[in-house]
């Protein structure tokens, strides 16, 4: 992509070389025009002013009626001549041409008049001369005066021009400089542009009011998530401390013990649901910050690690194919980690005793791939239509959690601008592929 | 150790005062954030537990306010707000722990410990274990002068077990304290029995372990009398 101010700059360019050289090539060609016109004219005059004097003293002067034959002048320089002689051509000439004419052994092109008179029933031909040579001359002077000044316009024009350009298009590419690489409205720089230009006052004005407008959205939706989080878990929190005194006391009797115990376990699962819906909001109302860079694998070794005790007691095998690092920029590591952590616990929770979860992560070309298969039960085509959404992915009765934890995953492959799809085919298994964009 | 309470839900201050009694923790309430600036400005308290939505204050001014007087309380935020930069701000302005709501009781009770380990060294010293020896400062486990090769986790699970010792910890609450801030729908679960069967596994191999308790139905408890 090229530049404005580089285009414009372009064009300005080619379009003045393009008039220049058109100039260049007919403005040689209308200036010997003109001149062979004004030769003509002047010609013409003098054909007139010897006729005149033919008129008045008859034609003896020139030609003695018997003897001499043609009567011929020229000046020292031999820049012009006149010739008048007898000629017996049938048709009456008038006309002008360009004709080379030896004059004392020199060649000279002439510009010459030919013009037939009669004088007493004789036919006469007159031819008047006008070298060529100073007008050429001329007109090879003009051409180079010209040529030069076309020159240094263009080029005073051209950096005239240029540095115009470049004053008028600061303001928009100060605009665009703001705008580069911002993920959200709080990190705009709300100063206005100063510009002159009213295009680019109303475009700054319109981002920057745009900028501002998003920004109170998501503080309001910051607020509202806020105010829910606290509406919501303040109560949670008072029930479970009261729950918990309670099964610290020692008169409690242990019938009671079992219920206080199903109550505290069914309200984690109602704070584990807040939590996960929360979390959700916040991640979509963009309150993470992406700033964390790390290598990407070392997250999966670690989750890993701390599953691995998990499937094994499970009788799962964890196929561990990591090999080619990729550093992640502008991320959230903690929301990379239970993005991964969620996947790969749900992988091992649908693969029954005796199956393997693969986890692979590679590079392909400008991507980071990571894939999460497992050989358990699989999904229909339906079943992965609603995998992501957030209330409709548990799969059966028996299964532990809210099943939110593939849409906060989800949530966070998105957040981070991540590529998630997933194939399944019943009885034989579940992959998961993440693509990172080409960041590394 | 005398604790300040401010939280204007009554009921929670009133059962979190209960618990911290019930461990020998002196409780003073404040319900709004005025009384508060007054109990603070007149009392010496070892810590302060904060509830950062007060109707009535910016909870984090507390904090500026009690540092610009002078004094060295330390500062537990507990909210249910959850916004990410409170709890940025709180520990910038010098709050030495955060905890979101809800929480077990016992996590604040060994937040308040691990705050007072940190600042004041109390509690530090090495834990004997039956054949076993905890080494606070170093994060270790001996036996017969022999370490015990941990991860991290498991020596977190083994420390907050010890910490919190004669009380029965549900896996809930083991599992908040050690994977707390990964948020999945792994609390029901048999993580935490995984690992303390590895625990035991690990730490069978060198002697035995009377003194780590299954508490059928419930969780696990360290008994240090035995």
């Amino acid at each position: 992509m090229i530049r404005l101010k580089t285009r414009l700059a372009l064009f300005n360019l080619l379009s003045k070389a393009g008039v220049t050289l058109l100039f260049i090539v007919i403005l040689p060609w209308i200036i010997e025009r003109i001149n062979l016109r004004q030769v003509d004219n002047d010609l013409v005059g003098k054909r007139e002013k010897i006729i005149g004097l033919i008129g008045r003293i008859g034609i003896e002067p020139f030609i003695s009626s018997d003897t001499t034959v043609a009567f011929g002048s020229y000046n020292i320089l031999k820049e012009e001549f006149i010739s008048l002689e007898k000629t017996n051509l049938k048709e009456e000439l008038n006309d002008i041409e360009v004709s080379d004419r030896i004059i004392e052994n020199e060649e000279i092109s002439y510009r010459v008049l030919n013009y037939t008179i009669m004088v007493d029933g004789q036919k006469y031909l007159l031819e008047i001369g006008r070298s060529l040579n100073s007008i050429q001359f001329a007109q090879k002077n003009i051409n180079r005066v010209i040529l030069v000044f076309l020159i240094l316009i263009i080029l005073i024009t051209f950096i005239t021009d240029l540095q115009y350009n470049r004053f008028l298009l600061r303001p928009l590419e100060k605009i665009t400089d703001k705008l580069k690489g911002i993920s959200d409205p709080s990190s705009f720089d709300r100063t206005p542009v100063k510009t002159l230009t009213s295009d680019f006052y109303r475009l700054d004005n319109a981002l920057r009011e745009l900028m501002k407008n998003i920004g109170e959205l998501f503080e309001k939706e910051k607020e509202i998530t806020d105010n829910v989080s606290h509406e919501l878990l303040t109560p949670v929190s008072v029930l479970r401390s009261k729950l918990e005194n309670l099964l610290m006391r020692e008169d409690v009797d242990p019938e009671l013990t079992g219920k206080i115990e199903e109550s505290l376990k069914t309200l984690y699962r109602l704070q584990s649901l807040v939590n996960s819906l929360l979390f959700i909001a916040r991640i979509e109302s963009r309150q993470y910050l992406l700033e964390d860079s790390f290598n990407t694998n070392e997250v999966l070794r670690e989750i890993i690690s701390e599953i691995k005790p998990v499937a094994e007691d499970k009788g799962i095998v964890i196929n561990e194919e990591i090999n080619q690092d990729f550093q992640l920029k502008d991320a959230n590591k903690s929301l990379i980690f239970s993005m991964f952590s969620n996947v790969i616990n749900n992988a091992i929770k649908n693969t029954s005793n005796g199956g393997k979860v693969t986890i692979k992560s590679l590079i392909s070309g400008n991507y980071f791939n990571v894939t999460i298969s497992d050989n358990g039960r699989g999904m229909s085509k339906e079943q992965i239509d609603k995998l992501f959404s957030r209330f409709k992915a548990k799969m059966s009765s028996q299964d532990d959690g809210t099943g939110i934890g593939l849409a906060i995953a989800k949530t966070i492959a998105d957040f981070h601008k991540i590529v998630v799809s997933v194939t399944s085919e019943i009885d034989k298994g579940t992959s998961f592929s993440f693509i990172f964009p080409g960041n590394s | 150790m005398n604790v300040l309470i401010i939280e204007d839900e009554q009921s929670l201050a009133k059962e979190i005062a209960l618990f911290l009694k019930s461990e020998n923790i002196l409780c003073d309430l404040a319900f709004t954030g005025r009384e508060a600036s007054e109990k603070i400005a007149v009392n010496l308290y070892d810590f302060v537990l904060l509830d950062l939505g007060l109707p009535d204050y910016d909870g984090l001014d507390l904090i500026s306010e009690a540092k610009r007087s002078g004094s060295d309380t330390s500062f537990i935020i507990i909210t249910a707000r959850g916004a990410v930069e409170d709890k940025v701000k709180g520990l910038d302005l010098g709050a030495d722990d955060y905890l979101a709501k809800p929480f077990a009781l016992i996590e604040l009770l060994s937040r308040i410990h691990a705050v007072a380990r940190r600042k004041f060294n109390i509690g530090n010293q090495d834990v004997n274990l039956g054949d076993f020896v905890m080494q606070v400062q170093s994060r270790r486990l001996i036996c017969n002068e022999e370490e015990v090769d941990l991860t991290k986790k498991e020596y977190d699970l083994l420390q907050y077990l010890v910490f919190n010792h004669d009380k029965v910890l549900t896996r809930q609450q083991l599992y908040e304290h050690i994977w707390g801030n990964i948020l999945d729908d792994q609390y029901d679960s048999n993580f935490i029995d995984v690992h303390i069967k590895n625990l035991r596994k690990k730490l069978n191999n060198h002697a035995l372990t009377p003194w780590l308790e299954t508490v059928r139905g419930v969780g696990y408890r360290v008994t240090l009398s035995k």
